[in-house]
């Protein structure tokens, strides 16, 4: 059993009146594919925002291997190498798919220089060749963001969190919306990528879940609910009546179970 | 190379070539007036590039920009008639001042963005209107400050000065000109494409590891420092510094130039400074509404073609006229 990457203790978030996140403790391992999954309103995406500082938390504590990050902001957790998709596919939206690359390349850096041009930065252009191909996406490199198939907007938000080596990646519905062979194309990726680099992903698709990933933990209403290997948690009652209970879910929950 | 991208080099080309000739080309072909109203445009459009800095490479609208301007016009104006400053000291005292204004209001108000935004820098313009307006003894209050205009440069007995109206062109063209080349610089930078990523997207420009408001201060600093240099090239030009170009409305107008011209382009500003100032020359002798022209035009850009007139430019540009195939949609470009 190797350390933790992330620990998650007693983390708490509120909104008026409703508690989004309840005093939750999680341990996620080295070197895994983590899902988190739980009904709409668990408190999934509110985990990631607290993880990443787009959010503070009212109290608890998130320590990424050795360095306490509750309370830092996100420029800074992300640049001791957590990196992050959002749900709401974010990525510049008037720029070049290259741009958008080596602008996230070139912001890693700590000083940014304001007089030599971006583009006479060989190192920063090979990256960005690099990560096109790596995601497939050469030939769309001189394309406007804004104008890409919402596929592409999902591979290139993972191209520029994978440009600057992330240490932990974290994925909120990467594949929601895309087309069946999409999905198969960013599944083949997330598993390459989960070779070298630990990764959480936030999923809906049952199927994908089931299929990647090492542990999954289940969140209701801000809590754990239970988490362990895919095996565990379909064949646990108390999720089935939760979340995977009703009846157009069960034949996910068999299809996996029986994988 | 296509025909039309050779177009736009020819056209820059001759428009550097008509800035260069403008005390000898334009009395020729107008008449001597014009040329220092061409001054005046080269100064409205730095004021309008640094408008154009925050509102079209960061995203931040600022009614606030002749706050800086003003500055600006008050250190040169303070430094020669209260302290016997001479010229570069008082150049200097007045782009320091607007710099560090800009560096005290920015700490506060970039920590807004959208209207918020938009009203602090109001908010910040009006306090030192008033102030500027009710401290007579340092600014003059309505009168504002004349002052003696100090040599620019002494050989021994041989003097420069702005009282020589073709070394004032020249002067006035070569810091607009240096002003340009830097923030041509800077946009195309490492720091520039990080304005960029934070005007589109200012969520995702945290996560990928930028300090926002680190850089949104850095930006409102580099706006202070062309519309400072724009007021105190004003107050030289001038010879006056006054409390009226510090009013918001008057920001309100670079803002407008930069949009009309191109907001997130370059010679956005100049365009439309340019515009508008030949408009309200030619204009405003027959017809004293010629406002409600600029007006009409704001508006009608603003719909019909929201990158500005840069941008249609660009636009028309980058289509190639003898092929079909649509190219990649250049939306807010950042070149010239």
């Amino acid at each position: 059993m190797t350390g933790s990457m992330l620990k998650i203790e007693g983390l708490t978030k509120r909104f008026g009146g409703l508690t989004a996140v309840d005093n939750l403790s999680l341990d996620f391992p080295e070197g895994k594919l983590h899902a988190v999954i739980g009904p709409n309103g668990a408190g999934k995406t509110t985990l990631f925002n607290l993880i990443t500082g787009l959010l503070k938390s009212d109290s608890g504590k998130v320590q990424f291997r050795n360095h306490d990050i509750s309370g830092l902001k996100p420029h800074q957790i992300s640049r001791l190498g957590v990196k992050r998709t959002m749900q709401i596919k974010s990525v510049f939206n008037q720029l070049t798919v290259a741009e958008n690359l080596s602008i996230t390349r070139q912001s890693a850096q700590r000083f940014l220089h304001p007089l030599r041009p971006a583009s006479r930065d060989r190192q920063t252009r090979e990256r960005v060749d690099e990560v096109l191909e790596q995601m497939d996406m050469t030939r769309l490199a001189g394309q406007t963001a804004g104008t890409l198939s919402y596929g592409d907007v999902a591979m290139l938000e993972i191209g520029m969190a994978v440009i600057s080596e992330p240490q932990l990646l974290l994925l909120d519905e990467p594949i929601c919306g895309m087309s069946p062979a999409e999905t198969e194309r960013a599944v083949a990726k997330i598993l390459e990528l989960a070779r070298t680099i630990g990764i959480i992903i936030i999923e809906h698709d049952m199927e994908v879940v089931f299929g990647i990933a090492d542990d999954i933990t289940v969140l209701a209403q801000g809590a754990l609910l239970v988490s362990g290997s895919p095996k565990e948690i379909a064949d646990n009652e108390q999720v089935r009546e939760a979340y995977l209970g009703r009846p157009e879910d069960e034949d996910y929950v068999d299809e996996a179970a029986h994988a | 190379m296509s025909g039309r991208a050779l177009a736009e080099r020819g056209l820059l080309a001759v428009f550097v070539v008509f800035l260069l000739t403008v005390p000898w080309s334009v009395p020729l072909l107008l008449n001597p007036f014009w040329v220092s109203v061409i001054a005046e445009i080269l100064i409205w459009s730095l004021f309008a590039a640094s408008a154009n800095l925050l509102f079209g490479y960061v995203g931040l609208l600022s009614f606030g920009q002749a706050l800086f301007f003003g500055f600006g016009m008050y250190g040169v104006g303070i430094g020669i008639d209260h302290f016997g400053l001479s010229f570069w000291p008082a150049f200097g005292l007045g782009i320091v001042a607007a710099m560090a204004m800009a560096f005290v209001s920015g700490i506060l108000a970039v920590r807004l963005t959208w209207h918020y935004f938009a009203i602090i820098t109001v908010v910040f313009s009006l306090i030192f209107y008033f102030i500027a307006v009710s401290a007579k003894s340092v600014t003059g209050g309505d009168d504002g400050i004349n002052f003696a205009l100090p040599p620019t440069f002494s050989f021994g007995t041989v003097q420069y000065s702005f009282a020589d109206a073709n070394f004032q062109y020249f002067f006035i063209l070569a810091a607009v000109a240096i002003c340009f080349l830097l923030m041509h610089l800077v946009v195309n930078s490492p720091l520039g494409k990080a304005f960029l990523a934070v005007r589109e997207n200012d969520v995702r420009a945290s996560l990928i590891g930028l300090n926002v408001y680190v850089i949104r201060l850095i930006a409102f600093v580099m706006a202070g420092f062309l519309a400072g240099v724009a007021g105190a090239l004003f107050a030289f030009f001038g010879r006056y510094a006054s409390a009226s170009y510090m009013f918001y409305t008057f920001s309100g107008e670079a803002v407008v130039w930069a949009i009309v011209g191109g907001a997130g382009t370059l010679f956005g500003p100049v365009v439309g400074a340019s515009l508008f100032i030949v408009i309200r020359e030619v204009v405003s002798t027959h017809w004293e509404h010629h406002s409600l022209i600029v007006g009409v035009m704001a508006i009608l850009v603003v719909i019909l073609a929201p990158k500005g007139i840069v941008g249609l430019w660009r636009d028309w540009v980058d289509t190639p006229a003898d092929s079909a195939e649509i190219p990649a949609a250049p939306e807010l470009r950042t070149e010239p």
